[in-house]
């Protein structure tokens, strides 16, 4: 086989200066995004009638464990894509984890047969008439998207 | 229902997933205000292919000849739906290879379950499944075969190896999961009873297909205890497993117990993450005049280092140890007694690891592993095992997929 000992550690360094590369564009990509944060709500569908709910809760909603709204009502969750600054400052934010770890908790719901993934939605214009749309739809957008057709649910 | 019923069905008979559409049909479709319980319907899938290159030694097919070896391939399809607003319907497809024979990419039923959860509120969730369900096993058992889910292209192989991959995946009975939610974190605990899965797959794998006639005539029992702070910053877990089967070993009969611990830890921050696992594994097989019984204790730990460089780059380091034996560390005793290469009785792995995700639905990753003594390559790989060399090194290369 021509595979030896040198090879494998040509590739060892390969992947070491990979690594480093990677880090370097990390560091490149991190000064882009600067811009005045706007406040982002909790949005769900007029039918429900929960005006409040816990941290502990939301983060259980949008990680797809809990399926059922306080008061039993099935919920229905939509989220934007992960890499959406939107969806990020939402995570990190409000929920205090990040995209990654609800990415892979919903992979590890779906694919276990533990759970659902949420609902995907492109934009907050489309957040909001898909929430506005859906029974027991819980959501979230930034105030200015705001309109009569959704309900606000605060935050404990 | 009767719980001892459930347990007779295996892969041969009605798969419990039958059970499971027969009782959906009893359900009330539109409760609650619930109005299409169809609109909650998904199907998600997953492909990953990987290429496999050894210097010595084969991994998953003939990896050290020629360009390598294509023979590692998962395929994966699901479907969900909730009928009613406790009720969760899931199964999926899989189809898997990893060396061997053609055949072993036959479709099989990864997981059916009807999921009831009776409890669910701001402090409390309290569940059940029916029908063939994933072991909660460690950190990566339940989606083992599920590329993204994994930090690597093979998880560690110390705890997570092949052998008896079949036996841990997945159970035919009844879990119940219950989770306390607290200030300080979520305390979740799952436990199942129900019968292993003991085809042709774990026959062979076993015992280096010596046995036939595997099989569970009592229920197998697995459970776990997971803490998670808040934010999911702190993981700990303990799992443990009862298996107990009867097979037969040169027309002898004889008794299989296995009894894995493993203890979990991770810890979380936005750019890293550190994972370490233990675990200890009680094997014994007995009987009248059956060759090579055994009573041992086998040791299994690694530590890994995750880094995301970027949200679409990712490297990892691994250091991974598998003892097979805790008496005879060295394997020098199994040697001596003439059963085979001290180098077969431990594993010691060093992996690099890079992963790249472009977009969420591709994934593509590449790894080293530099490893010392082949205690958890597969057997059908490499029948003669004094063929095979002490110092081997890996190189894989995989493309993932995902809906």
């Amino acid at each position: 086989m021509p595979f030896n000992r040198h090879l494998s550690t040509l590739i060892s360094a390969l992947l070491t200066a990979l690594m480093t590369l990677a880090l370097l564009f990390n560091t490149a990509s991190a000064q882009t995004s600067e811009e005045l944060p706007k406040t982002i709500i909790l949005i769900a569908h007029p039918s429900v009638g929960t005006p409040m709910i816990h941290r502990d809760t939301a983060r259980a909603m949008f990680a797809m464990r809990q399926r059922t709204w306080p008061n039993g009502q099935a919920a229905q969750i939509f989220v934007l894509p992960n890499r959406d600054t939107v969806h990020g400052r939402f995570t990190k934010e409000q929920l205090g984890v990040y995209p990654h770890q609800l990415q892979l908790a919903w992979d590890r719901m779906v694919f276990s047969g533990m759970g659902q993934a949420p609902n995907r939605v492109r934009s907050q214009e489309e957040m909001r008439e898909q929430v506005a749309r859906t029974p027991g739809a819980l959501g979230y957008l930034e105030r200015e998207y705001l309109d009569e057709s959704v309900h606000v649910i605060s935050m404990e | 229902m009767k719980a001892s019923m459930l347990f007779q069905w295996n892969e041969h008979r009605a798969p419990m997933s039958w059970l499971a559409i027969g009782l959906l049909a009893l359900l009330p479709m539109t409760a609650d205000g619930d109005e299409h319980p169809w609109d909650t319907l998904q199907v998600h899938g997953f492909l990953s292919q990987a290429l496999v290159i050894t210097d010595d030694n084969d991994f998953f097919g003939t990896s050290s000849e020629n360009a390598g070896s294509l023979e590692y391939t998962e395929l994966g399809l699901n479907a969900s739906f909730r009928p009613h607003r406790k009720v969760l319907v899931a199964a999926q497809l899989l189809s898997r290879r990893a060396g061997g024979e053609t055949s072993d990419a036959t479709p099989t039923l990864d997981y059916g379950v009807i999921d009831y959860q009776m409890a669910s509120s701001q402090s409390r969730t309290l569940g059940v499944q029916v029908g063939r369900f994933k072991n909660p096993f460690g950190l990566y058992n339940q989606t083992r075969d599920v590329a993204f889910t994994r930090p690597s292209i093979l998880l560690p192989q110390s705890i997570y190896f092949d052998r008896t991959r079949a036996l841990g995946l997945a159970a035919d009975g009844v879990s119940v999961y219950w989770e306390e939610h607290t200030a300080a974190g979520t305390l979740r605990f799952r436990s199942g009873l129900g019968s292993p899965q003991t085809g042709s797959e774990l026959t062979r794998q076993l015992f280096n297909g010596a046995a036939s006639d595997v099989s569970a005539s009592e229920p197998s029992a697995i459970a776990q205890l997971l803490f998670e702070d808040p934010t999911g910053q702190w993981i700990a877990a303990l799992s443990t497993a009862s298996v107990h089967l009867e097979t037969s070993l040169g027309g002898h009969a004889a008794d299989f117990e296995f009894q894995p611990w493993i203890a979990s830890l991770q810890y979380n921050e936005e750019q890293w993450n550190l994972t370490a696992e233990y675990a200890l594994r009680q094997q014994s097989l007995k009987g009248d005049n059956v060759p090579r019984a055994f009573d041992i204790t086998g040791e299994s730990w690694y530590v890994q280092y995750q880094r995301r460089f970027t949200p679409s780059w990712s490297g990892l380091i691994r250091f991974d140890r598998l003892i097979n034996d805790t008496d005879d560390r060295s394997g020098q005793r199994y040697e001596q007694g003439g059963l085979g290469p001290a180098h077969s009785q431990f594993a010691d792995d060093i992996t690099l690891g890079v992963q790249w995700t472009p977009t969420s639905m591709l994934m593509l990753a590449g790894e080293y592993h530099a490893v010392n003594g082949t205690g958890w390559l597969p057997k059908q790989d490499n029948p003669e095992a004094r063929e095979t060399r002490q110092h081997w090194n890996m190189l894989l290369f995989q493309l993932s997929l995902r809906f």
